[in-house]
This record gives C-alpha cells, sequence and structure tokens, in this order.
C-alpha cells in the first residue's frame, strides 16, 4: 500500500469518526440507517462473488432482528442475541441451503423469494412473532450501565458493526478460499476443472452471509428498538440490488456502501417532495442501469482513472512511499 | 363441509385461478421466449383493472369496450417500455432487464398511488346474481371470469399455432438457430412483451366487476404469479394453466382452514417441490449464463 493510500485511510477514518459531532442528530440517524442498508448490500455482492444472486437478505436479516427483540424484551444482553440471532441464521441457513444450493442458481434464486416470502408471512400471522404490528419497546443495548440511547453512541456501534463485516470480508477475500469464490464466481466449470468444490465454497461463502445479515438486523433493532413485519417484506430485497448497482457490481465492498450513501442520502433533500422520492430514485436508477451499467465507481475505473493517471501529479502523488518501484529503478 | 361451501370455496378458487394462470402466462412467455424477468407484470394488471373502472365507470361506456381498451393499451405500454428501456439494457444481461422492470414497476405504483390513492374503486357488476343448482349457489360475475379466463387461454393457445407464436417458440428454443431460419428476432421480442403485457392487462379488466380495483392487488398477484411460475416450471405455457389453478384453489381451501395463513400452506408446498422438481411441475430448469 502506497504512503498516499494510508494517509487517505486515515483521514477518511478520522472523518468518519468526527462526522457526528459535524452534523446535526438528524443526518445522524440517516447515517445510522446507511449503515444497516450498506451491511446488507454487501452481503448481496459477497454471495454475487459466487455467481449466486439472493433474494432471500430480507428473510435472514429478519432472523436476526427478530431474535434480539424477542430475547432482550426477555432480558438478555444484545451482544448475546446478535451472536444468537447469527447462530441461528446459520444453522437454519445450513438447512435449507444444503438443499437448494447443490441444484445452481436458479433454483436458488427461487428459494431465496420463497424464504422472504414466508418469513414475512411467518413474522406476520404467528402471534408469538407480535403479528403485523411487530414487537415494540425492545430495551436499549447496553455495556455494563451505559446505555446506547444517543444517536451518536449507535453511530459509533454501527461503525463498530460495519467495520467488523468490512475486515472480515476484505481478509476473505484476499485469502486462499477468496481466491476459490473468485474462480467459481468468473466460470464454473473453470472452477470445477481445477478441482474446487463448488457446493462447499458457496455454502461456506452463502453462511458467512447469513451471519452477518443476522447481524445487521441485531443492530437495526438496536437502533429502532422494534422489529415490525413491514421492513422485512420482498421490497427490500429489491431495494438492497439498488444500492449495488448505483454503486457498481464490480467493487464488492466499497460499491454497496458507496450506494447506500447515495441512495439514502439524497431522497432525504427531497423531502420536501416525499410523494415523487421514489420515482425520482426509480428513474435515476434506470437511467444509470442503462448509461453507466457498470455503476458509479465502475464508470470511475473506466473513465475517470485513466484521466486521473495522465496527469503528473497524481502519478507522483501515487508512487509516494512506494518502496519496491525505487528498487526496480535502481 | 357442506357441499354448498365446497363448491363456493371451489368457484372462488377457480376464479382466482383464472387470473394468476393469466398473469403467469404473460410472465412465463416473456421469460420463455425473450429471457425477461418483467417484475412490472403486477402493476400492468392493476392499471387494466383501473383502466376498466375509468372506462366504464367514468366515461360510461360499455363493458367490452372496457375489455378491449385494457388489452390494447397494456400491450402498447410494454411495447414502449420494451423499446424505451429494455432494449438498452438487454446486453449487459439478465440481470439489469429484471433491475429495469423492477424499477418501472415501482414508478407505475408510486404514479398510480399517486393519482388514484389508497381508495378502491366498485366497478358495477356485469352479471348480477347468482346461478342457483340445489343448495349450491354460484355467483354469475365469477363463473364469467372463469369462462374467460378459460377463453383468453384456448385463444393464446391458437395464437402460438399461428406463424408469429411458432417463431416466438423457435425464439424461445434457441434464439440464433431462429434467427438463422429467417425469424426477425427484433419482431419476436416486441410482439412477445405486447401479448404478455395484454394478457395481464386483459385479466386486470375481467377481474375488476367481481373485485373493483385499488393498488395493493398488482403486487398481490404478482406474488401469486411468482409462486405459479415456480410450481408449473419457468417458461412453460401448460405449467402455467396447471399451477394456475392449483394455487387459486389451494389458497381458498386453506384459507377456510387457516385462514390468513394460507399463503404460507402453499409456500411450503412450493418449498418442498422446488427441492425434488426445481423446474417445476412441467418445465426445464433454465440454462444458467455461466454454468
Amino acid at each position: 500500500m502506497s504512503k498516499a493510500m494510508t494517509v487517505a485511510l486515515g483521514v477518511l477514518l478520522l472523518l468518519l469518526i468526527a462526522f457526528p459531532f459535524l452534523v446535526n442528530a438528524y443526518t445522524v440517524q440517516v447515517a445510522i440507517t446507511t449503515i444497516t442498508y450498506s451491511m446488507l448490500g454487501m452481503a448481496f455482492a459477497f454471495t454475487l462473488r459466487v455467481g449466486l444472486p439472493r433474494f432471500d437478505i430480507p428473510a435472514w436479516w429478519g432472523v436476526g432482528a427478530y431474535t434480539t427483540a424477542l430475547l432482550m424484551k426477555a432480558g438478555m444482553s444484545f451482544w448475546l442475541t446478535a451472536l444468537i440471532g447469527g447462530m441461528i441464521a446459520i444453522v437454519l441457513g445450513a438447512l435449507v441451503f444444503s438443499l437448494a444450493i447443490p441444484r445452481g442458481m436458479i433454483p436458488f434464486l427461487m428459494i431465496g423469494m420463497v424464504l422472504t416470502m414466508a418469513f414475512y408471512q411467518v413474522y406476520g400471522a404467528v402471534p408469538i412473532f407480535g403479528g403485523w404490528g411487530g414487537i415494540v419497546g425492545v430495551p436499549a443495548p447496553t455495556i455494563g450501565s451505559f446505555e446506547f440511547i444517543a444517536k451518536r453512541d449507535l453511530y459509533y456501534m454501527g461503525l463498530f458493526f460495519l467495520g467488523l463485516n468490512l475486515a472480515v470480508y476484505y481478509f476473505l477475500f484476499n485469502s486462499k478460499i477468496g481466491r476459490a469464490w473468485n474462480a467459481i464466481g468468473s466460470s464454473l466449470r473453470l472452477a470445477r476443472s481445477v478441482g474446487i468444490d463448488v457446493v462447499k465454497y458457496r455454502m461456506a461463502n452463502v453462511l458467512i452471509g447469513n451471519f452477518f445479515l443476522a447481524l445487521a438486523g441485531s443492530f437495526f433493532v438496536g437502533y429502532y428498538r422494534a422489529a415490525l413485519p413491514v421492513v422485512f417484506g420482498f421490497q427490500a430485497a429489491l431495494f438492497v440490488m439498488i444500492y449495488l448497482i448505483i454503486g457498481g457490481f464490480t467493487h464488492s465492498l466499497t460499491g454497496p456502501i458507496l450506494g447506500a450513501i447515495i441512495a439514502t442520502f439524497i431522497p432525504e433533500y427531497f423531502r420536501f417532495a416525499k410523494e415523487y422520492q421514489s420515482i425520482v430514485t426509480s428513474v435515476v436508477v434506470i437511467l444509470i442501469l442503462m448509461f453507466l451499467p457498470l455503476g458509479i465507481l465502475g464508470w470511475v475505473d473506466l473513465r475517470i482513472k485513466p484521466w486521473l493517471y495522465r496527469r503528473k501529479w497524481y502519478a507522483r502523488l501515487s508512487r509516494w512511499g512506494v518502496k519496491e518501484e525505487r528498487k526496480v529503478s535502481a | 363441509m357442506s357441499l354448498g361451501l365446497f363448491f363456493q370455496l371451489l368457484a372462488n378458487g377457480l376464479m382466482s385461478g383464472g387470473m394468476y394462470t393469466l398473469v403467469a402466462s404473460g410472465l412465463t412467455l416473456t421469460l420463455g421466449v425473450i429471457k425477461i424477468f418483467n417484475f412490472a407484470q403486477g402493476q400492468f394488471y392493476m392499471l387494466g383493472a383501473f383502466l376498466t373502472f375509468a372506462v366504464t365507470v367514468a366515461l360510461g361506456l360499455p363493458y367490452p369496450l372496457a375489455v378491449l381498451a385494457a388489452l390494447l393499451s397494456m400491450a402498447l405500454l410494454g411495447v414502449l417500455f420494451y423499446f424505451g428501456v429494455i432494449q438498452k439494457t438487454m446486453p449487459q444481461g439478465f440481470f439489469s432487464t429484471l433491475l429495469v422492470t423492477v424499477m418501472f414497476g415501482m414508478i407505475v405504483s408510486q404514479v398510480s398511488l399517486l393519482t388514484f390513492a389508497y381508495k378502491e374503486r366498485a366497478i358495477p357488476a356485469i352479471f348480477p346474481g347468482t346461478l342457483e343448482i340445489g343448495e349450491v349457489s354460484f355467483n354469475w360475475g365469477k363463473l364469467f371470469v372463469i369462462v374467460c379466463a378459460i377463453v383468453v387461454m384456448v385463444a393464446l393457445y391458437y395464437f402460438m399455432k399461428t406463424k408469429i407464436g411458432t417463431a416466438m417458440l423457435a425464439a424461445a428454443e434457441n434464439s440464433d438457430v431462429a434467427s438463422l431460419q429467417g425469424i426477425n428476432a427484433k419482431q419476436i421480442f416486441w410482439v412477445t412483451m405486447a401479448v404478455g403485457c395484454g394478457l395481464t392487462g386483459i385479466a386486470g379488466a375481467f377481474v375488476a366487476p367481481v373485485m373493483g380495483a385499488y393498488l395493493v392487488m398488482g403486487q398481490n398477484i404478482f406474488l401469486r404469479a411468482l409462486l405459479v411460475l415456480m410450481i408449473g416450471g419457468m417458461g412453460s405455457m401448460s405449467g402455467a394453466l396447471i399451477a394456475g389453478f392449483l394455487v387459486g384453489i389451494i389458497e381458498s381451501f386453506a384459507f377456510q382452514f387457516v385462514g390468513y395463513l394460507n399463503l404460507i400452506v402453499i409456500l411450503v408446498f412450493v418449498g418442498i417441490l422446488m427441492f425434488f422438481r426445481p423446474g417445476g411441475l412441467l418445465g426445464q430448469p433454465l440454462p444458467v449464463p455461466g454454468e
């Protein structure tokens, strides 16, 4: 990593930490929502790497949320419920997907849709889950005697979850298992021919995704303090993909985050025209699909970066602090 | 269960099953022939019902004219949608077109929310009264819907036998080979879109006098059509016919016993079926890009 990159990341991190002190409480609230949605988008992109599109994101998100809501109402600690929610998502996922994944992409996609619809119906119609009114009045998450109630504290908690999620995904992508996933994503036949057990690797990917989806659900309940079936409907499965389109399919980590930031913050500025919000969003997404099929980051890769590389100051900046290159020249 | 109740549930199931069949066959046609998963299909159904309301109640014109208007204008909207948006995103693959249809559906539903609001529009029944056979009574309106659905399916069957229908089936089988045989692929694309959307619009027009026109009807039927597709098999017309009536009947009878959990009964059924026949009852699993 070049020195410029390290400095840029450091500045970004400082900005993220200082963010709640620079803006009003409402913007922090929007940022918290953005964090949840970026986690969902990342899970979609994560599994898309092995060539499986997920339509079951709201289902597992809901598993985490309802586990946390139910157990916290019974007096359990937030952090424990988050872990239990993740475990439940993994176990249930293993049961369902051990039958679905060996059958290929289309059955996986359809089972995903069925799961989303079925979980939504179960949350709404089964009395333990509070019916269509959902579970409300969930206590705030705590560490010792410290309560996460202020928006700022919740923002830091979200940042912690997002950081954890990013770190795990980044580590996995750059490990041996990540290379196998890339092989599966680029060509299934090729991956099989070099002896990669496609089903096993896909299973691992989907279950890790499940865990983080449940974690996102727990965090959602942590700040929303309620779990409502409406949130986990079929629409959510479609919305997740919007973030990825805006950000860019090719960037599994940064794409969904950028997309979630754009798709959450910009509509907030159009609050005065709330009725037209979703129309504008939809039109923008259609235009992006028509004219920038790789999303914003893909467009940056394609158009902006080559332009920047031709500038002398950028070349000097990007070489700053890279030692290996000097050795080669010397 | 009394005989009267049994036939009542059967009639309800057949009526909604007929609608599911029409919408699902539009969906399966576009999916099978031109490989477009039209998520906006439900909204076309809703628009068809509202158009029927506009023509019969607001303009005071006869009902058959409303059916014709729903058929033609939805087909036209589908073609415009195809030429305006889908055509440009087709080269980027299956998911781009899928997402474009999702977004288009959202635009349509939001625009109709602003235009019609959450108010149910009642349309006067075309055939009021009931048919009494012994202790069993049937609503004429529902019977009319069932008959209409069957008539349209038969018409569709004969349409697929015509030259253009055969060309569509050939393109569904293998579009490259079809174009080598001199089939105009571009024409097939917009004709399929028109037929698929027109079928959905006409379904909306049929159901409007019985159920009225309301905003969420599009979403509701789309979810059912999705289930029909899963059961019947993607791209299979006869599968859509059988599965449509099957879903309608299961839903109607399950409602009698478990209330609003009836959808879960169907979902469990679909889930089990997916494991044993992932291609559905009559379909083959679609060829997947990259697999």
